[in-house]
């Protein structure tokens, strides 16, 4: 992906590009090994002690769990420069973390979606700030 | 050490000895946007549910009201500003919020008033207005609220998560699009037949299956939009009024659940669900509905009137197994085979549901009670469910809220 060090994610502490692969941050508990996203999203089994919770990269493919096609413009404070609608949602599911996560679909034909199909984890360009950098959010494209 | 637990049993014994009824109901008719202030809605609702109990305000001794989230200080102490409309007499007024499930908080509240002997009469209320435009983020602070996540990077509009359920039911089950649309034709005749509903035309197959996708397999007709309305409900264990009052209806269990580790379901507003369910889906309505079900001794064989939450055609399906009226995935068999019907033995929705009415906050909880009670009653013409004795209402609200009221005349 070019010029990754100009984007900037419009909220922090989601997703990670600094290893030169995107992938979606995560938080393990070590006691109940639950995986949280977003990682403040506690969801411990009851009667975990909570202790333990660190950071996790969730690994960059994962499944197509289910999916849809949204027919009308998501409204404010949701912002993209370019038109994406129709956009397609996927629910990715990461198997070894037993986690399914959200996200928008691009650069993928949404005729093709299926669920079971492998997408990978990537950014989508939303708009550029005051600073000039590109704002991005987490996205998930077909594996080609 | 003995007494004391001796005291505790009794108490027990007394909350459930003391039979709780609904007297008095009332609604203002589901509409769309209005100028007019939620109050002037709840206010005509309280009034119906006095005039229908025929009892003073005097004799109203807690308010237990629902929250309108988008009222601003009015709205968060709906039930000091009920209050004053009616005039002030000192009774407590407590103000709840449960997201759709706000209307099961303050019956389940006033029920358990009356059943512990703390009141005698209580009303339970909720008024929405429908906001100009979308409902998005309440706040701005994204690690505190992360509902600010799914507006501002997610692209999550509500009814995307329905839809996301739904493909995987579709996949799990062979739920079919003529599926979704066959509860939206029999949603929008019972609908056309309520003179409080707010749509009321009826609609075939073909023109459900003809309406455009807002997300794919959900269309435009089966989803329920948000409207106004407004819901009172006046609770009582005072023998006389139960005496007087025009078929007092029993309410024989009103409870509250919230989910369960482990529920596969994604919910409003998360980002992230299990893959590996260790709990039911929709866990927090399988919680509500199991403790009706133990409280009252009536299970969903026993029910005539079911009323559950169609916020889209995928909940109508499946809402009927959460609720064990059927299996897992039989759901499906069950509407084709007319076994939902008005006429059959279970009749779901007669009201015409959310399809017909919209989704009206801190009221749809009430309303689904007073269109059972309404029921049992005899008082539904067109649509009245014949011979109806049983009755249940189940709510969904989101971020893992719900409600179950079991009624019986
Ligand atoms: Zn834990």
């Amino acid at each position: 992906m070019e010029n990754m060090a100009n984007k900037v994610a419009r909220i922090p502490n989601l997703v990670d590009w600094s290893t030169g692969e995107v992938r979606l941050m995560s938080a393990k508990c070590a006691s109940c090994g639950t995986y949280f996203f977003p990682k403040e999203h506690y969801q411990h089994r009851p009667g975990c002690s909570r202790e333990g919770v660190e950071d996790v990269l969730l690994p960059q493919k994962g499944k197509l769990a289910s999916y849809t096609i949204q027919y009308y413009p998501c409204p404010a404070p949701f912002k993209t420069e370019k038109k994406i609608t129709p956009y397609g949602i996927g629910l990715v599911e990461f198997e070894g973390e037993k986690i399914q996560i959200t996200g928008i679909i691009t650069d993928t034909d949404l005729k093709s979606l299926k669920i079971g199909m492998e997408m990978e984890t990537t950014l989508l360009d939303m708009y550029t700030n005051k600073e000039k950098q590109q704002v991005v959010t987490w996205a998930f494209t077909a594996v080609k | 050490m003995k007494s004391f637990y001796d005291a505790i049993v009794n108490l027990k014994g007394m909350m459930t000895m003391r039979d709780v009824y609904i007297i008095g109901t009332g609604i203002h008719p589901w509409m769309g946007f209005s100028e007019q202030v939620f109050a002037d809605f709840a206010a005509v609702a309280v009034d119906n549910a006095l005039k229908d109990a025929s009892i003073e305000w005097k004799k109203i001794e807690a308010i237990m009201a629902g929250i309108f989230i988008y009222g601003g200080n009015a709205g968060h102490l709906s039930g000091q500003y009920l209050e004053s409309i009616f005039g002030e007499t000192g009774i407590p007024v407590v103000n709840v919020y449960n997201a759709c499930a706000t209307g099961s908080a303050s019956i389940r509240m006033a029920y358990n008033s009356i059943a512990a002997g703390e009141t005698e009469t209580t009303l339970a209320f909720g008024a929405d207005v429908s906001p100009k435009g979308f409902l998005t983020a309440k706040s701005d602070n994204a690690v505190q609220d992360r509902d600010v996540i799914r507006w501002k990077m997610g692209g999550l509009p509500n009814p995307i998560y329905w839809a996301l359920e739904c493909r995987k039911r579709m996949e799990k089950y062979g739920t079919t699009e003529e599926d979704l649309a066959l509860v939206k034709v029999l949603m929008s005749e019972y609908g056309s037949k309520n003179p409080h509903a707010r749509f009321k035309k009826t609609y075939s197959i073909e023109e459900v299956l003809k309406s455009v996708y807002v997300c794919d397999p959900l269309r435009l007709y089966e989803i329920c939009p948000v409207s106004t309305g407004g819901a009172a409900v006046i609770l009582t264990a005072d023998e006389e009024l139960i005496a007087k009052a025009d078929n007092p209806v029993k309410i024989n269990a009103t409870t509250m659940g919230s989910a369960i580790y482990g529920d596969p379901t994604i919910r409003i507003s998360a980002l992230s669900c299990p893959s590996v369910p260790e709990a039911p889906m929709l866990s927090e309505s399988y919680s509500a509905s199991r403790q009706a079900y133990e409280k009252s001794g009536i299970g969903p064989e026993d029910i005539d009137v079911l009323e559950l939450p169609d916020n889209s055609s995928w909940h109508y399906l499946v809402y009927l197994e959460t609720c064990g009226f059927c299996g897992e995935g039989e759901a499906d068999k069950m509407l084709r085979d007319g076994e939902t019907k008005i006429g059959a033995k279970l009749a779901v929705n007669p009201s015409g549901g959310f399809s017909s009415h919209g989704e009206a906050l801190s009221a749809q909880a009430l309303w689904q009670v007073i269109e059972c009670a309404n029921q049992l009653r005899g008082r539904c013409g067109e649509r009245q469910v014949e011979g109806a004795k049983v009755a249940m209402a189940q709510t969904y609200g989101l971020m893992g809220n719900s409600g179950t009221t079991i009624m019986t005349i």
